[in-house]
């Protein structure tokens, strides 16, 4: 697929995809019933079926995907490392421990029982999410190779396992089971008000790459090369960083930690044959993101799966294909 | 103003402090190439030079311009920096470095001067193939043609040929003799004595070694491969 006709297949693609959602769903309305919801004169029960339910929930999974393909394609420039991803580096599991502070651990905002507190929440996956990061950007001058960082994402990922099972054994059912709940992944809990949050920190991500594009695409040549090019360090670094880890944990604290679409988004689209510069990947990537969450989302709708039972059928093979397929990963790419 | 590269009472930070004080000047148009021992310090020094390493005192220059108040981007106009290593696990083509390059030395970046650096640089028959995808010695070339695209003035090259064969050096060696004709300042590091003299362009050469064994200096003398072989082994 050429890069000038990914765009416009893929706004096409998502519309259509968003036009299905809209019109589907368990509570069997007839179409002239959600039409009117839409237009503000379909009675309370669809109106809030359509205006409550299905819009933020899809609006969510678009943003929610949009975010992790982002988060996704900076982790891998400025680590370098075609598995980095937010579940790969631990943020997730970062963001998921916060969370279950927040909600199992009952740290500050007393119980939460059913549906988990917005707000708090939050913190706790920004806090955790962010924390990851941090580390990340302290230790990564001491990584001799790409499986050391990889490795790192693992054992952060087991630690804050540990800690979460702590947290659940000692947890109210409610909580507990809000808590698994939660981690099964799902763009439905987020709402308007989460919507508006991602919106403003996407903005800002999207406009920051775009105009970093090229400084990025010297970051690929080696960090040395880059910054003899002109490139600020560590203005890169906080900013790429930043924006990632912020994504990531924010999508985790609504919608549990999503699993693959981060890691794999890039590849989808370096696979449909758009390669290159930050330029020509970025919207593409970010679009291609939404695409796949909407896709997961109504197939989550229609075969009642958790979101992350379908994206790691989808996800676990496209890693699987980058590490035996053409064996470029870890061969032809070595790390200098 | 002085134009010119201008290093005075130059000490090496860490791990190159023990390589005691540098002081040197380069007209514009000139080159060097530096040699000396693994561990002597020319990474050190080049990097200094680049503006990437803080110096553990004195001064660097450029053009009066002190190189350690430049911001990265202003830094990037005057210099281009090519290490030994050309860039693994990148997803840019041959014209997406010659693009970058240009955008970084400041040049406008239009198809024709992308086109006119890649051939230059002998690169342009690569022009739509991933840098990943060239040998060490391809890509090499690519990333000397990148160099001589993004600075007109200044260059500096780390050991630039250390993984290259016979011809890949020749090669790289007939680039920098065509650049110092066209005016630019190289500074070169390397252990390819026979070959820097082989293609004749070196106007002056700095030996790297610690004051115990009698300090750096820049001889006088013009540069020939077996003066400097003496110089590098009599010294132990």
């Amino acid at each position: 697929m050429k890069a000038r006709w990914s765009i416009p297949a893929l706004v096409t693609a998502m519309l259509i995809l968003f036009v299905i959602g809209l019109f589907s769903g368990p509570a069997r309305l007839e179409w002239s019933q959600e039409w009117a919801a839409l237009r503000g004169d379909g009675g309370v029960t669809a109106e809030t079926i359509m205006w409550k339910l299905r819009l933020p929930r899809l609006v969510s999974a678009a943003l929610s995907g949009a975010a992790l393909g982002l988060s996704g394609l900076l982790m891998q420039t400025f680590f370098r490392n075609p598995l980095a991803g937010p579940g790969v580096l631990g943020v997730s599991s970062g963001a998921t421990l916060g969370v279950a502070l927040v909600a199992l651990g009952g740290a500050g905002m007393g119980s939460v029982s059913s549906t988990l507190g917005i707000g708090p929440q939050v913190v706790g996956a920004l806090i955790g999410g962010g924390a990851v990061m941090v580390l990340l950007g302290l230790v990564m001058g001491r990584f001799r190779s790409r499986t050391a960082l990889l490795i790192f994402g693992l054992m952060v990922g087991y630690l804050a396992g540990a800690l979460v099972t702590v947290l659940q054994a000692g947890a109210e059912a409610g909580a507990l089971q809000a808590f698994v709940h939660w981690g099964m992944g799902s763009f439905a809990h987020g709402g308007w008000t989460s919507c508006t949050i991602m919106v403003c920190a996407l903005t800002p991500a999207v406009l920051w790459s775009w105009r970093a594009s090229s400084s990025l695409d010297m970051w690929t040549m080696g960090a040395l090369t880059a910054k003899t090019m002109g490139v600020d360090e560590k203005a890169l670094s906080w900013s790429a960083l930043g924006s990632a880890g912020v994504l990531a944990a924010l999508v985790t604290a609504w919608c549990g930690p999503v699993a693959f679409l981060g890691l794999a988004t890039p590849h989808l689209v370096r696979a449909a044959g758009i390669k290159g510069r930050h330029a020509a990947l970025l919207f593409p990537v970010v679009l291609t993101g939404s695409t796949v969450a909407l896709l997961a989302d109504l197939v989550v709708r229609l075969a009642g799966v958790p979101l992350n039972a379908v994206l790691s059928l989808v996800g676990a093979p496209v890693v699987l294909m980058l590490i035996v397929g053409r064996g470029r990963i870890f061969s032809k790419a070595r790390n200098r | 103003m002085k134009a010119g590269l201008a290093c005075s009472s130059l000490t090496l930070s860490h791990p190159s402090e023990g390589v005691g004080t540098l002081s040197f000047f380069l007209p514009p148009g000139s080159t060097m190439v530096v040699i000396g021992r693994n561990g002597s310090g020319k990474s050190t020094l080049l990097k200094t030079l680049a503006g990437i390493l803080p110096p553990r005192s004195g001064t660097v220059t450029l053009d009066s311009a002190s190189m350690a108040s430049m911001r990265p981007r202003e830094r990037a106009h005057r210099l281009a920096f090519v290490s030994a290593t050309p860039p693994r696990g990148t997803s840019l083509t041959v014209s997406d470095v010659m693009e970058l390059a240009l955008e970084a030395g400041g040049h406008p970046v239009q198809a024709d001067r992308v086109n006119q650096a890649m051939e230059e640089g002998g690169v342009q028959q690569w022009a739509q193939m991933p840098l990943d995808t060239l040998s060490d010695g391809m890509a090499q070339r690519v990333m000397l043609a990148r160099a001589a695209a993004q600075s007109d003035a200044l260059v500096l090259l780390d050991e630039p040929t250390a993984f290259l064969d016979v011809v890949g050096r020749r090669e790289v060696m007939a680039d920098v003799a065509r650049w110092r004709q066209a005016g630019k300042t190289v500074i070169m590091a390397t252990h390819d004595l026979d070959a820097v003299q082989e293609s004749g362009w070196a106007d002056r050469w700095l030996l790297m070694r610690p004051p115990s064994q009698g300090g750096s200096v820049v001889p006088n003398e013009p540069f020939t491969s077996s003066a400097a072989k003496a110089l590098l082994i009599g010294q132990d």
